[in-house]
């Protein structure tokens, strides 16, 4: 099986360790869910991945590409999406995807076009040339998202995308990367809706304090946990981070 | 630091509103703490040595209520009045969009009146207190000295600004209404900047009447007043009868003032909250219309596009380049007549200020596009390096320089080609210098923070300085023709500019380091 991402030993430390010893695997085609609860080093996490962050030791494997030694031919291969939106206000959303499309050096004509398919497909063609400024946190959301799909990244990483959407915004979102899913792509996200990662990750895995506490299939977490089949994974995760958490 | 007043009161809201001018006061400051301090106080000690001085002098003395003496004090208090609308004008657009704080005053058990007329009142005493601070120290030894009448001056100021806030809430929401909330801002910033320029511009009337028509004017106006040729209109003296205490007039300009700011504060305070509502994200801006344009090739096109398209769209930058193209205006004048009636070395002084002025510009403008970045993690995680990316903003920062500077080099290219031309290369030199610099030393910052700019690296700021002083000499020398002497300034700032050199390592390391 190819694997999209391999983390070894990753490490950052801050004030006090941030992420320590980090191993995960995320498999090609698969939508895997991080989740841990607030100041657990998710966001550390991708954000080392994406190349954001400099790890103090470790490594990190994109498709076979080291992404230390060369972070350029990894970020080629990826997409990051984080909660707060990196978008201009001041730019229209078709002209924020036109350098967005530059920066992945995708060729003009077939980023205008797929520029305008996303825009349809989010629903945002009326606003396609309303500058961005007096947009909704969740039209911001989605405009991102657009400039996450816009060079069509082997990895897509987003980092709570739900947050700010209204219910049908959150719907299209979570079909679109269903989608994405089905057509090969590979998906990590982090969420803090449990019911979401239930719903639609092929594998979770539950980080705390800065380490990976287990790992695998709701199934498998279950098992892991000791709890009965039929238990959500609200309570598998309740259960696993309040060990980790437990003196 | 709790406020010393009942809370919710008019006294206890307005020492908050106080507070936060205050704070936002020192933090546009490029200097703080006790150098700072110190610089304030020496500043004080100065006027008020003055005040002394002219306190001993106009001893015994009074002012005569004479024509001459009324235009005088009608142009003083015209000059403060409307350098006052020009604070007060953007404060007020400020106060809308910059402070977000009022949903939660209007969401609190406060009348919404109070809020608004605190607001304003808040807006009044930030702009009288600029010219109450020196006018106290001025005129105190004067008052002291046996001219007690004198401090109606502070009284004077206090009604000015009082009407000055009344008409910049009015005018602000005339624009609101005219041309929508979002607009109103940009509008109001650069009105502001232009009331501001006005009076460079009329402090360079000798530049721009050429001297011999300035002389003469200003000495047909003394004449004329002199002989009792002009007329003043009725109850123009009325500014000085009200400065010097008399009690009508002072009466009557106090109730002028405090009656335009009552109308604008009150009366019209609901629609001010209406409009402040209709800035919390309503949309009023309509969508481009006509074929969208094809996208830019490669991450350099994309990048310089992105860039221009945030420069043009940018209000607090758009002022201020405006401002200093207004600066070139009597340079551009000056040097027209210089090079068409003196000799070229005459020209030497203009060319420096010329290309002083380009790495201004181009100083803040390589700070929108690199240290206010408003998504860098979107270019980091970019496979595109860093430093296609920086020359693409460096090459953003410098076009508009270029098209600014088109229209004076122009100029002096009709009647000096030689001396433009060094110009020209002076300019072109200091720009990109101001924008390597810029790149070199950049300390991420916030567009919105671009007035304060200057406090992100000191050391930028005065590299930037000294590197168009360097230039600017250079230049001067070069258009002189004393071209072995302009190499020993280019030579300097040869040398400053490898002192500051950062390769792209050291630029991502004092970013990491920055970040931490």
């Amino acid at each position: 099986m190819t694997e999209a991402l391999i983390v070894r030993g990753l490490n950052k430390t801050f004030a006090k360790p941030a992420v320590s010893d980090l191993d995960l695997t995320v498999h090609a085609g698969e939508l895997y869910a991080l989740l841990g609860p607030n100041g657990a080093g998710k966001t550390t996490t991708l954000r080392m991945v994406a190349g954001l962050t400099q790890p103090d030791s470790g490594e990190v494997e994109i498709f076979g590409v080291d992404a230390r030694k060369n972070p350029a031919g990894a970020k080629a291969l990826l997409a990051w999406a984080p909660d707060e939106a990196m978008i201009y206000d001041k730019l229209t959303p078709l002209e924020y995807l036109e350098f967005v499309a530059g920066l992945w050096n995708i060729e003009p004509r077939a980023a205008k076009t797929k520029a305008e398919e996303l825009l349809e497909t989010l629903g945002l063609t009326s606003e396609a040339r309303r500058r961005c400024e007096g947009f909704s946190r969740g039209m911001k959301q989605k405009v991102a998202v657009a400039g996450a799909l816009i060079h069509d990244p082997k990895l897509l990483i987003l980092d709570e995308p739900l947050t700010g959407l209204d219910a049908a915004a959150a719907r299209l979102v979570k079909d679109m990367l269903q989608a994405r899913v089905d057509a090969g792509g590979t998906v990590i996200l982090t969420t803090h809706i449990l019911e979401v990662a239930e719903r639609m990750a092929d594998r979770i895995g539950i980080i705390a304090g800065g380490r990976l506490m287990a790992e695998g299939t709701l199934d498998e977490l279950r098992s892991k946990a000791g709890e009965a089949s039929g238990r959500t994974l609200e309570d598998v995760f309740l259960q696993l981070t309040s060990e980790a958490v437990a003196p | 630091m709790s406020l010393p007043f009942k809370p919710a009161s008019t006294a206890w809201l307005l020492a908050h509103e106080l507070r936060l001018n205050w704070r936002g006061f020192k933090a546009g400051r490029k200097a703080s703490g006790p150098g700072a301090f110190i610089a304030f106080v020496v500043l004080g000690c100065i006027i008020l040595i003055g005040g002394i001085f002219l306190g001993l002098a106009v001893r015994g003395h009074e002012v005569p209520i004479i024509p001459l003496s009324s235009i005088i004090a009608d142009l003083i208090l015209a000059v403060i009045l409307t350098l006052m609308l020009s604070t007060t004008l953007a404060a007020s657009a400020d106060a809308l969009y910059e402070r977000n704080d009022l949903d939660l005053l209007f969401s609190s058990p406060l009348a919404p009146r109070k809020v608004l007329f605190v607001r304003a009142l808040g807006l009044a005493v930030n702009a009288g207190l600029w010219f109450l601070v020196p006018a106290a120290l001025l005129l105190t030894p004067s008052i002291v000295l046996g001219h007690w009448a004198w401090a109606s001056v502070f009284v004077v100021l206090s009604a000015a600004a009082l009407g000055a806030s009344g008409v910049g809430l009015l005018l602000a929401m005339a624009l609101f209404a005219l041309i929508g909330p979002r607009r109103t801002r940009t509008v109001a910033q650069v009105m502001a900047a232009l009331i501001g320029a006005a009076f460079f511009l009329a402090s360079q009337y000798r530049n721009l009447m050429g001297e011999r028509a300035s002389e003469s004017l200003f000495a047909r106006i003394a004449l004329d007043v002199r002989d009792g040729k002009i007329v003043l209109p009725p109850f123009a003296d009325w500014p000085l009868r009200a400065a010097i205490g008399q009690p009508v007039p002072l009466l009557v300009i106090v109730l002028i003032g405090a009656g335009i700011f009552l109308f604008a504060a009150r009366v019209l305070g609901r629609r001010f909250a209406d409009a402040a509502a209709a800035t919390q994200g309503a949309e009023t801006r309509k969508a481009a219309k006509g074929p969208t344009r094809a996208f830019a090739a490669g991450a350099f096109r994309a990048t310089v596009r992105k860039e221009l398209r945030l420069v043009s769209r940018d209000a607090a930058l758009l002022s201020q380049v405006l401002l200093r193209v207004l600066y070139m205006v009597p340079l551009a004048f000056a040097m027209s007549r210089s090079a068409a009636h003196l000799p070229v070395w005459a020209l030497a002084g203009p060319a420096a200020a010329v290309t002083f002025l380009a790495g201004q510009v181009a100083g803040s403008l390589i700070w929108i596009t690199v240290s206010a970045e408003d998504t860098p993690d979107l270019l980091a995680i970019s496979p595109t390096p860093m430093k296609v990316l920086r020359r693409a903003k460096l090459t953003a920062a410098l076009i508009p320089v270029a098209v600014l500077l088109a229209i004076p080099i122009a100029i002096l290219a009709w009647f000096a080609p030689l001396a433009a031309l060094w110009t020209a290369i002076g300019a072109a030199l200091t720009a990109w210098s101001s924008g390597l610099i810029g790149i070199w030393h950049q300390k991420p910052g916030k567009r919105a923070d671009f007035r304060r700019r200057r406090t992100g690296s000191f050391l930028s700021a005065l590299a930037e300085l000294l590197i168009a002083f360097l230039f600017g000499g250079a230049t001067a020398l070069a258009v002189a023709g004393w071209y072995v002497w302009a190499l020993l300034p280019l030579i300097v700032a040869g040398a400053v500019m490898m002192a500051l050199r950062r390769t792209d390592e050291q630029i991502g390391a004092a970013l990491r380091t920055a970040a931490t």
